[in-house]
Parts: structure tokens; sequence; C-alpha cells
């Protein structure tokens, strides 16, 4: 190495510090935040080389591992098109992968606030709304003999309700939300429905109910045969301003497409719990069975 | 430590200390920093492959239906264009789906995609948070403070390395710029850039995750659909960091991949280090 270059290169460094030692002395200190250089120490080589032998030993074992751990958490699919032709299907995958999504839910549930309100638009940022039924679109005659039951109430009795007296018995709220559906994709819509505090404040639950199952008997599979669809959500959700039970959508009565005659519309979780032509609501203080919960998806789906 | 005992059958172990001069090494990286670089790279990959499945589902990128195929999808006309163009490809059962089973864990499975990018998701958040740990304790994150020169230096790297194969090929002299500090600018200013763009994706993907809790953080990046988008291309900053990074760390001295998982490097001057280079 030529000497010249090397006093070039350090030229920043104040040559009065003779006794700064030369392999240290690369940059210039520049208080708390300039580059410091690294303490240089003298090693065997022998050690260097044990070192790196041991360190990437190491390296590889953690390797094996991930391979292993992308092995076991990688779904069947994906590792079929690899060319993995053995079972991978390990006991404990499910339940890890599960506890992965009941931690997400777990934050969910810990970011919720009864008292935040979602943000609400104007009717110039409304956009469309596709039919978004899972399966076939229902037949609308099952809208003549159309009836609300609610169940797990306080009284211990089971209770019918029609659409005149939902619509009469409170007051209609409005509001232009966002729906959000676990796809991706969103859409801002006018609503207008009554709430369903109101519902729960007139027809009390139990008193250990915590949650509510929301149910559509009227919901079909892709071929058209009855598929009951049917979602949990725990009441403290429920019980949020803009919960709505939706009669309404953009002005007009809920067509069959949108879930009439009457649809819950709970903006501060996924597209999938806003059940389309519902017909029951049962309380209860065990968490109730949810349609995509049994499908792999996530049980609470806060927003 | 037992390197320092060796047991008395090694015959030459003494005298190889005598012979052997001892080697100038400095710690480059700390130790946090080396263990949760190489995590990202399951985790990171992880998060890719899982992320473009969930993409599937709702692409952002689309078109009007085709007439006949019912397709609105420009990943999966990507991928038809690649089936049809690319030999040996032509008879692939589902050209629509290439992209999808080469690039993520395959289309229609978007509850398992989404189950495995909320693991990898609070993997990546607490791995970085190690990562910063790690450069705090360990003095490195003076080493990636940009500096007010970077910009144009980065540049002139750029330079260097865009016109290496030509310089190699014509045979002509061609000098890699100078540096004295511990990265040169180009590698500053992407190492520095590249866990910033590892907040923004973790901002980007909470936005997104929870539009209405959060609903000022989704405003912030300028609505749900659009903090969708950011999401998005940031992770093609990742795929387009990895390349060169990756080809890079196997063009330089070995030094450099070793200390990133043994954590010296014997490569003490920076002077000399520069020299050499020339």
């Amino acid at each position: 190495m030529n000497n010249e270059e090397k006093v070039d290169s350090v030229d920043h460094e104040p040559r009065t510090n003779e006794t700064a030692p030369s392999v240290a002395s690369v940059e210039k200190l520049q208080g708390h935040f300039g580059e410091q250089p690294p303490p240089v120490i003298e090693m065997a080589p022998r050690v260097l080389r044990y070192r790196t032998r041991r360190d990437f030993l190491l390296f590889g074992a953690g390797a094996m591992v991930a391979l292993a751990g992308g092995a076991f958490l990688l779904p069947e699919d994906t590792l079929r098109r690899m060319g993995v032709r053995r079972d991978m299907n390990f006991p404990g995958k499910e339940w890890f992968l599960n506890r992965a999504l009941r931690f997400d839910d777990d934050v969910a549930e810990a970011l919720y606030s009864e008292n935040r309100i979602v943000p609400t638009y104007t009717k110039s940022q409304i956009t469309p709304l596709k039919n978004n039924y899972n399966g076939a679109t229902p037949d609308p005659a099952y809208l003549s003999g159309w009836n609300l039951t609610l169940d797990g109430l306080a009284s211990g009795l089971s209770i019918s309700l029609d659409l005149r007296t939902l619509k009469t018995r409170f007051s209609i709220h409005e509001q232009i939300t966002r729906l959000v559906c676990v796809e991706g994709w969103s859409a801002i819509a006018w609503w207008s429905g009554l709430r369903f505090d109101d519902l729960l404040s007139a027809y009390p639950p139990m008193s250990q109910a915590k949650w509510a199952r929301v149910e559509s008997s009227v919901n079909l599979d892709d071929s058209g045969n009855p598929d009951p669809y049917f979602m949990s959500i725990d009441l403290a959700t429920a019980r949020h301003p803009q919960t709505l039970l939706a009669t309404h959508f953009n002005g007009q009565s809920l067509t069959v497409d949108h879930g009439a005659p009457l649809r819950l519309l709970v903006p501060v979780k996924l597209g999938l719990k806003n059940v389309k032509a519902i017909t029951k609501i049962t309380y209860s203080a065990e968490e109730p069975r949810d349609y995509w919960a049994e499908r792999g998806y996530s049980r609470y789906d806060g927003i | 430590m037992s390197h320092s005992t060796p047991p008395a059958n090694e015959p030459n172990s003494a005298s190889t200390l005598l012979e052997e001069p001892g080697v100038l090494v400095a710690k480059k990286h700390h130790f946090l920093v080396r263990w949760s670089h190489w995590l990202n790279v399951p985790i990171l990959l992880g998060l890719i492959l899982s992320g473009i499945s969930i993409y599937w589902a709702s692409p952002i990128y689309r078109h009007k239906p085709d007439p006949i195929t019912g397709n609105f999808d420009v990943a999966s006309d990507i991928g038809i264009w690649i089936c049809t163009h690319v030999p040996g490809l032509h008879h692939y059962s589902s050209p629509p789906d290439w992209l999808y089973n080469h690039m993520s864990l395959g289309p229609g499975m978007l509850a398992l995609a989404l189950r495995l990018h909320w693991l990898c998701a609070y993997s990546f958040m607490l791995n970085g948070t190690v990562y910063v740990a790690g450069l705090f304790m360990g003095g490195g994150w003076r080493s990636l403070l940009p500096r007010r020169t970077d910009l144009f230096d980065a540049f002139r790297i750029l330079r260097y390395y865009l016109g290496l194969p030509f310089a190699k090929l014509i045979r002509r002299k061609w000098l890699h710029p100078r540096f004295n500090t511990k990265y040169n600018a180009l590698q500053r200013v992407s190492y520095f850039s590249v866990p910033v763009a590892g907040l923004l994706s973790v901002a980007t993907g909470w936005s997104i995750h929870k539009p209405m809790q959060l609903y000022w953080l989704s405003a912030f990046f300028g609505g749900y659909d659009a903090a969708r988008v950011w999401h998005f291309w940031l992770m093609w900053l990742y795929i387009l960091f990895v390349v060169p990074h990756v080809i890079l760390v196997f063009a330089d001295p070995w030094d450099t991949l070793r200390s990133m998982i043994v954590g010296w490097s014997t490569r003490v001057k920076r002077s000399e280090f520069t020299a050499n280079e020339q």
C-alpha cells in the first residue's frame, strides 16, 4: 500500500495527536452522530478460524430450521406444487396457525373502543357496492313471510318481530360509511336503519349474554341449496352507535342483492360479519359458531 | 474458551500460535443485528408469498372483464402472456394462475394466506425491534445515518457498478470511488432506506388491517385504498433491493459475508480497503 495514499485518506485527522492508534484513526469523531471507528483487537488466526467455523455451522443449522419451519407452516397445496409428495399435515400445524389468528384477534379487540366513531363520508363519495352473496342470491319469495326472531332474551321468551314493527318502533339512523371486505376491496355506501343498541335496550338479552349469533336461514350455496349463514358478534360491538340493523341502502329499501329486508351493518368489522337477510338473533354467554371462522378465517374480525 | 487450552494431542497447536502472526479484526455487526438480518430472509419471503396470495383475492390492478374469459386481473394477463411467449410453457394447465403459482403461496387460499401473513407480520415487527436494538447496542446506527453528500456519491458508485461489466469487457481501468467510512454512499442510502421502508410497510399494513380503529393512519397514507397501493409497492422495494444486495455480497471479498455471520471483519483499515479495491 502506498503510504501517501493512506495519509491522503485520513487528512481530516488532527495530526497533532501522535498517540492515536493508527488502525483506529480512520474517522474523525463528529460528535455524537459521527461514525466511530470500531475497536480493533488482535486475534490469533486459529481463533478467528474457529469462530468462523462455529458460526457458519450455527448458521447452517439455523437455515435448516427455517427450511423445516417453512415446510411445517406452508399450505399443503403450495408444498405439493413445489414437489413435496409427503403428507406434511402435522398435528400442531393448525393449532399453531390458529394461535397466530387468535393473537391477532386479541390485538383487534384491544384496539376496539366503543367511543370511537368510524369516519363518515359525503354522498358524493359513495362508490358502487357489488352483490357479494357468497353463493347464489336467494329467491325473493322469502320476503313475504319474513320475521326477525330474537332468542336468549332476559324474559326467557322467543320473540318474533315483523318489518313494520321494527321500522315504526325504533328511530331510524343513517350513515355513510365504508364497508371493508376481507378480500381487500371496500365500498362507501349510505345506509339507514335502526341501531342494534336500541333493539338490545328494547328486548334485553339474558344477563350473562356476551355474544349474539346473527343468522340468515335464507342463504344459499353456489348451487342454490340452502346454506344457513351464521355469524358471531360480541355485544360490545353490537352496542356501538354505528352498528345498524339496516333497512335502506343508498336511500332505497334494501334489495334482495343487499340483504332485504334487514341486514347487519357493522362498519367496525369486516364485511363478512355484515349478515344479509337476517332471520334470527340469538344471545348467548358462550361464543357462538361462526360461518367463516369454521372456514379458516378469524372470529373477531375487528377492523 | 476452549481454544485457549488446546488439547495436548494436537501436535502443532503451540507452534502454530508462534508462527502465525495475529490478525487484526474489528467487530462489524452486533449479534442482534446479525440475527435479525438473517431472520428477515424467511420472514420477508413468507410475507411476500402470502401477500401476493392475499392480493389475488382482490387485485389492485384490473381492467374491464375480458368478454370471453371474464378475466380482469392484470397479474393473470401477465401469466397468460408468459405462457404464450415462453418456450416450454405453452401447455401450462392454467396460464392465468402462472404468476400466482410462482410468486405466491398460490391462488384461492385467502384464509391460509392471511393466517401466515399475520404470523410473519408480527414476527417482522418483533424482528425489526430487535434489529434497531442491535443497532443501538452495537453503535452501528451511526454508520447508517445519511450524509449531505450521499445522494451524489451514491450515483457515482451506481455508475461504477453499472459500468464495471463494460469496463471489464473492453479491459479498461475502472476505479472504485474512494470512501473511508464503514459503508459507501450507495450502501448507506440503501441500508438506511430499507429499514425505513420496513417501518412504512408496517404502518401501511396496520392502516389496511385496522382502517377503522386506526383511521388516522389510513388517512395519513391517503385512505384505505391508497394504503393498499403503498403496501404493494413497498414490497417491490424489498425485491429491488435484495437482488443487487445478494449479487454484490458474493462479488465482494468473502470477508463481507463472513462479517454478517461471524461479526468480525479483518478489513480494519478503511483507507486500506479503498486502496485494495483500486
